[in-house]
């Protein structure tokens, strides 16, 4: 009973060293069914990818081919290559320059002034307007920038008269030019003070804000920029009858009262009267709207 | 495809036994050793992904079933380690004559010095000598250096007759 031998076989002895039958037998059982459970979830799981990977195919490919799929793809496709043209263009090299002389300019339905010599406004003034036709050329993928420097605020702070404003957005324009030699147009934007029913065209039932061209004949440039103003306005009358208060050319006897406008600094510069103190923002916008439009027709026409 | 059912059958009939014997040579319980025994089958089912082959079978379906005993150990300890049942039952099948009787106290010794035995201690013993595993897959088994199983051997086993074999002689003593 001293040998390791004896000592296990004694462990041995203690113990039922077999299960029982019953248990050898059920658990065998066991284990297949588990087995196949286990086996039938994985072929499921094999089946299931299977399958939905076909599904998502014959899927793909009717919408594709039956269901005008190639269309939406390629008017993506264009879009994305649009979107592409767009930021290039703007990155660099504008076409039109927007500016405001009169930058505080502001509209009877957004102050709540009643002399029309007040209507001015710090935010809500023709600087929006000017940010629309930015927008609405920049959609029609004509690049532009909009300066809205606060030629306002700069007078001030020089204590100068409110007449000399277009030497301080003359000095922006300048600028301007000085640094985007690309810039073709440009465009002062202001209202004027008229009465709603001068500024004021119908058309279709929806009321837009008029346009008015000014040159100066002062300056150096003015048979450009009268040739210019021309072919715009005639271009908006024939498209949209009456949304052109036509040219009006400044001049005054003693010529060196005559402001330029600023007009002698590029060829193609026109001021615009956009509407009046008692259009609506939204009717000055519908108006801007639609020079975008008429520039981005005539392209070609302008250089 | 091959036959996983089949394999799993096949694994189960060539390793049933030798895990039974593990399992109830630790516990002492014919009825808990069962129901260890096919926890460690549905563990090696559930887990044959995860088997590297380069890993020898049977020592990694002994890897899972000392996991298995070590968790029954620690689930039993809090209850009644020292089940009043195996002996109950033993004593009611071996009333009768004094040599049976002899035979049925020597289980009981066996099965006390045994118990007494802390788990590492115990297995090593029964993976040494019930299922005679070297050295080596002892060590893999045990997930320990093979020194450790050495010693662990030789001190369980001086423990076990120290224990066995000074009771037995009092109840061999007493007998006679």
């Amino acid at each position: 009973m001293q040998t390791d031998k004896e000592l296990f076989d004694l462990i041995k002895e203690t113990y039922p060293l077999n299960p029982s039958k019953d248990f050898i037998e059920s658990t065998e059982h066991k284990l297949r069914k588990t087995a196949k459970k286990l086996n039938r979830k994985r072929m499921g799981k094999h089946l299931s990818f299977a399958f939905s990977g076909v599904i998502l195919f014959i899927l793909s490919v009717s919408w594709l081919f039956l269901f005008d799929g190639k269309a939406m793809v390629m008017t993506t496709l264009n879009s994305f290559r649009e979107n592409n043209a767009v930021s290039l263009v703007d990155d660099e090299e504008p076409l039109v320059f927007i500016y405001h002389t009169h930058n505080t300019e502001g509209f009877l339905s957004e102050t709540n002034k009643n002399n029309p010599s007040e209507v001015f406004h710090d935010t809500k003034n023709i600087t929006l307007v000017g940010n629309k036709l930015n927008e609405a050329l920049k959609e029609k993928n004509i690049n532009s920038i909009q300066d809205n420097s606060n030629v306002n605020g700069i007078l001030e702070e020089r204590g100068l008269y409110s007449n000399e404003s277009y030497i301080i957005s003359g000095e922006v324009l300048k600028d301007a030019l000085k640094r985007n030699k690309s810039i073709k147009m440009a465009f002062d934007i202001h209202r004027d003070s008229s009465n709603r029913n001068v500024t004021t065209q119908t058309l279709n039932g929806i009321d837009y804000a008029r346009i008015s061209f000014i040159i100066s004949r002062s300056n150096s440039n003015y048979k450009d920029n009268l040739e210019f103003a021309k072919l715009l306005h005639t271009k908006l009358e024939e498209k949209y009858p009456g949304l052109s208060r036509g040219i009006l050319e400044k001049s005054n006897e003693n010529v060196s009262q005559q402001s330029t406008y600023n007009q002698e600094l590029l060829k193609q510069s026109v001021l615009l009267e956009v509407g009046g103190i008692e259009n609506t923002l939204e009717e000055e916008y519908r108006t801007v709207n639609i020079f975008a439009e008429i520039i981005a027709e005539n392209m070609d026409k302008l250089n | 495809m091959f036959d996983f059912e089949g394999s799993i059958s096949e694994i189960y009939k060539n390793h049933y036994l030798d895990v039974y014997r593990f399992l109830i040579c630790f516990s002492g319980d014919q009825s808990d050793a069962e129901d260890m025994t096919q926890e460690v089958f549905i563990r090696v089912l559930n887990n044959i992904s995860l088997y590297n082959s380069s890993y020898n079978l049977k020592t990694w379906i002994f890897a899972i079933a000392k996991h298995v005993a070590v968790d029954h150990y620690r689930k039993k300890r809090f209850t009644t380690f020292f089940k009043d049942g195996f002996f109950n039952q033993l004593i009611s099948t071996d009333k009768g004559p004094n040599e049976l009787m002899e035979q049925s106290e020597m289980k009981k010794l066996v099965h006390e010095a045994i118990s007494m035995l802390k788990p590492n201690y115990r297995m090593v013993v029964i993976l040494r000598g019930i299922n005679e595993f070297s050295i080596k897959d002892t060590s893999q088994i045990l997930q320990c250096s093979e020194s450790k199983v050495k010693v662990d051997y030789h001190r369980a086993l001086k423990i076990l007759k120290n224990k066995l074999f000074l009771d037995a002689k009092e109840v061999v003593g007493n007998a006679n």
